[in-house]
């Protein structure tokens, strides 16, 4: 069983902010972190490795820094990993990025399509979470999303439950299979520090548009439709009523109370 | 079990000195394996500093290419030092020793300084790690052969959970302490191995803020040093304001562990530092955006241990090694790192103590002996102006430093009936620029699993509740990030406020407080501290 999981690497979004004058992004001093949503999708993939023995493959799209999404993956367990960076790729939209990557992940298994390939549910930055379903289109290979948990049988088939807004739903099914994972999923685990030892020094291939055979006018800012008009911070929320109940629960549970009766939400 | 020639715990300024030195003066073919750890998520992000960087400390470790690329925000252009008497009263000092002068020194922020000798180190072939606390050494025979590293993934009952990581035994020819002040391996080792200095260390918490101020208002490279109020006439305060750009401003307050008033609040005094005249010309219509703490070990010469021990180095703070008169010690922390990167490479570690002595810090820091911090800023003063002479209170300063195993803790005086009321009263409104602590916790980026044992271990809760009859409970005082509170008639800890500033190990009257380590990779995230 081959297993590839595509993570990224974001600004860390909650240090962020929106220069209110400009309406552009105030990166100074703003750390790269993976994605949170991206952390556990490997877990899960390292599960598959642990139980049946699957091949674990890491991609991610970015900059060259980007690298290290990669060695932390592979300090965790990951078998080995491909950092998909060129210049030629920049300014990429869902699109371009859903076609790219997928050129990708055909490369990196000899032009054939893995069994499993996993994502996060969405990253912090776009918060789009239209990567995964729009490689599972280019793949042409059948997509479920929002996966909570995910059991594979001897015989290959798979059982998982996904959330969805008003209720889970248990899908079956044969790879392969594109999916995106919950946080709910999997408790992701730590390197040791001999995996990052050994993954500090691994080498890692890096992929640019002509490794991966992509169209050229169908990658970076020419292959990308979506053009972001403008960018503004969203409206600041009231601050919500405060009950200070250090010292007295009882008074706080009241409050609490009250106040759901006021809005009418309990009785 | 992970071997290596060189073992560095602390990926601070002294630590990563250490790793740049031993990678760069080792012959080529006969390049030593360095490992550096640090317990921060990422390198600097547990420094914390002023930061105006004597740069002595770069000679014979980085290229001038490589100080002239350093992520240095501006160099001092006007320096003044001022002494607070009241709120709204300060005169400024019109003359200083030159060796107290800084002009056109870097001032920098010490986390960013940090991840660009992280940066160095990695190019030079060590190896920095970061998220793996050293939680304990291996010693054999009399000597120190390695460390472990701690365990993660333990829930709040120590029961392990599914992402359970053991801890990881790394030997090495030599291992490096490089923890900064009040390092807990460090301490340790003193203590075990009676390695004290002819006197115990002192500290002061230094907490920091840094505020934007609007466009316009003020000159990048403009400091100014204080020393006084809002501190009473016994113990050492002093503040400095660093305008590190037109718009970003570095406030930051130290006051000495010493302190005997169990209200006393260095949080607050922090808050009423802000609030003064002096301070407020440079903060006006700013904003707090980052906020951290700290202790600096600021006893000086005869405070610092012997650095040395089979096996073992000690470099930077967690030796001591500041020079208390300026209150810097990055400097001597990168020239103590190279002076035990050449003892390594010698094979020769006992070495390290005389090739320490011959630093132009350590030389400061003896010339310096017999002015405490604190009140070494006053005596200059004192001196020359009989109109402060009063600030010391006829004090000779070295009539009152602890003596031998002597603690700061153990001079808390009990509290008096009303104490607390009247400090709370004093307690200066909030505002932008004036956050308050939880706010300003949020601010420092500090995070911890909530679901793994508390790290800060009451030794026996009896004493909690002694201290609060005879203290009123210090440590919900002097903690900088609100991790203790009484509530429902017994203490909390919120540990995961905590910035690992080490104040409550340092502070707590009964020595009651066990601060070990979370898990790693928790902590504050500064970023630009
Ligand atoms: C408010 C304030 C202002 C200051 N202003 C100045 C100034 O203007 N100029 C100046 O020169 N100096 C100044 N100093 C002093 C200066 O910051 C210190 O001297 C310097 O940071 C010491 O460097 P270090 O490498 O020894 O320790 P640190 O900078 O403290 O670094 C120690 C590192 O070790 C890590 N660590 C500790 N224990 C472990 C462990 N067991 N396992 C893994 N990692 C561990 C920590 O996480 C940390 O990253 C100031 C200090 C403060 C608090």
């Amino acid at each position: 069983m081959h297993v590839v999981v595509c993570m990224k690497q974001v600004p860390d979004t909650t240090n962020v902010r929106i220069n209110p004058e400009t309406n552009t992004l105030m990166r100074e001093g703003v750390e790269s972190i993976i994605n949170p949503f991206d952390e556990y999708a490997p877990e899960e993939a390292l599960r598959l490795k642990d139980s049946c023995g699957a091949r674990v493959t890491v991609v991610t799209m970015g900059p060259p820094q980007a690298a290290v999404v990669i060695r932390e993956a592979l300090a965790r367990g990951a078998d080995d990993g491909a950092l998909v960076s060129s210049r030629a790729f920049g300014g990429a939209d869902t699109l371009a990025t859903s076609y790219t990557l997928s050129m990708a992940i055909r490369k990196l298994c000899g032009g054939k399509t893995p069994d499993l390939v996993l994502f996060g549910k969405q990253a912090i930055d776009g918060d789009t979470a239209q990567v995964g379903p729009g490689v599972s289109e280019f793949l042409e290979v059948p997509l479920v999303t929002y996966v909570k948990s995910l059991e594979v049988a001897a015989d290959g088939a798979y059982r998982v439950t996904t959330v969805m807004d008003d209720g889970e739903q248990v899908v079956e099914g044969r790879f392969p299979a594109v999916m995106t994972v919950l946080k709910e999923a999997a408790v992701p685990r730590f390197a040791p520090l001999a995996g990052w030892m050994a993954a500090a020094k691994a080498k890692i291939e890096v992929l640019d548009e002509k490794a991966v055979d992509a169209d050229p006018i169908r990658i970076g800012l020419k292959g990308s439709p979506t053009k972001v008009v403008t960018i503004f911070p969203p409206p600041v929320k009231g601050g919500g009523e405060k009950i200070d109940a250090r010292g007295d629960g009882e008074k706080g549970a009241k409050a609490i109370a009250a106040f759901l009766q006021k809005k009418g939400l309990v009785k | 079990m992970i071997e290596t020639d060189v073992l560095v715990v602390g990926a601070g300024p002294a630590g990563l000195a250490t790793a740049i030195a031993l990678r760069r003066k080792a012959a080529d073919g006969r390049k030593p394996r360095v490992v550096v750890l640090d317990k921060g998520r990422s390198p600097g992000s547990h420094v914390l500093s002023g930061a105006i960087i004597d740069p002595s400390g770069f000679k014979g470790l980085l290229t001038d290419e490589e100080v002239a690329k350093m992520p240095v925000e501006a160099h001092v252009v006007k320096e003044s030092f001022r002494s607070i008497m009241l709120p709204k009263l300060s005169v400024k000092i019109p003359w200083v020793p030159p060796m107290m002068s800084s002009k056109t020194f870097p001032v920098a922020s010490l986390t960013k300084v940090t991840q660009y000798l992280a940066q160095i180190a990695a190019r030079e072939g060590a190896e920095v790690y970061t998220g793996y606390a050293v939680t304990d050494l291996v010693e054999k025979d009399g000597r120190i052969v390695g460390a472990k590293t701690g365990e993660k993934g333990l829930d709040k009952n120590g029961r392990r959970k599914s992402n359970y990581l053991p801890s990881e035994e790394i030997r090495a020819k030599a291992t490096v302490l490089a923890e900064g002040g009040c390092g807990i391996l460090t301490e340790r080792l003193i203590a075990e191995k009676g390695l004290q200095g002819v006197r115990s260390q002192t500290y002061a918490v230094g907490i920091k803020e840094l505020i934007e101020v609007p466009a316009g208002t003020q000159t990048a490279g403009e400091v100014m040093h204080t020393f006084g109020y809002p501190a009473d006439f016994t113990t050492y305060g002093g503040g400095f304001t660093y305008h590190v750009s037109e718009t970003q401003v570095m406030v930051g307050y130290a006051y000495a562990l010493d302190y005997r008033r169990p209200e006393i609040d260095p949080f607050r005094l922090f808050r009423r530092f802000k609030a003064t005249a002096a301070v407020q010309r440079h903060i006006k219509g700013g904003k707090t955006v980052a906020y951290g703490a700290k202790v600096i070990p600021e006893g000086g010469f005869y405070s610092a241990p012997k650095p040395y021990y089979p096996g073992c180095l000690i470099v930077g703070d967690g030796a001591g090694l500041l020079d208390s008169l300026r209150i810097k010690g990055v400097h001597i922390a990168l020239q103590s790192g190279v002076c035990a990167a050449e003892a390594i490479l010698a094979d020769d570690l006992a070495s390290y103590e005389t090739r320490l002595h011959a630093t132009s810090g350590w030389r400061e820091m003896k010339r310096v002996r017999n002015v405490r911090a604190p009140f070494s800023i006053a005596m200059p003063f004192g001196v020359m102006a009989a109109g402060l002479a009063w600030a010391t209170f006829g004090r000779i300063p070295w009539f009152r430093l602890p003596g031998l195993g002597e603690s700061d803790a153990a001079e808390l005086e009990e509290l008096k009936p009303g104490r607390l009321e009247r400090e709370a009263a004093n307690d200066v409104p909030s505002g932008p620029a004036m956050p308050d602590r939880l706010t300003d916790v949020f601010m420092s980026g500090t995070i911890h699993e909530e679901d793994q044992p508390c790290h800060l271990k009451i030794k026996d809760p009896a004493r909690c509740e002694e201290c609060e009859r005879r203290f009123g409970s210090p440590c919900t005082r002097f903690c900088p990030a609100e991790v203790y509170r009484r509530d429902e008639g017994r203490l909390q800890i919120d540990f995961s406020n905590c910035l690992h500033c080490k104040t409550c190990r340092i502070k707590c009257p009964c020595g009651n407080i066990d601060w070990t380590f979370p898990q790693g990779g928790d902590g504050p995230r500064y970023t630009r501290m």
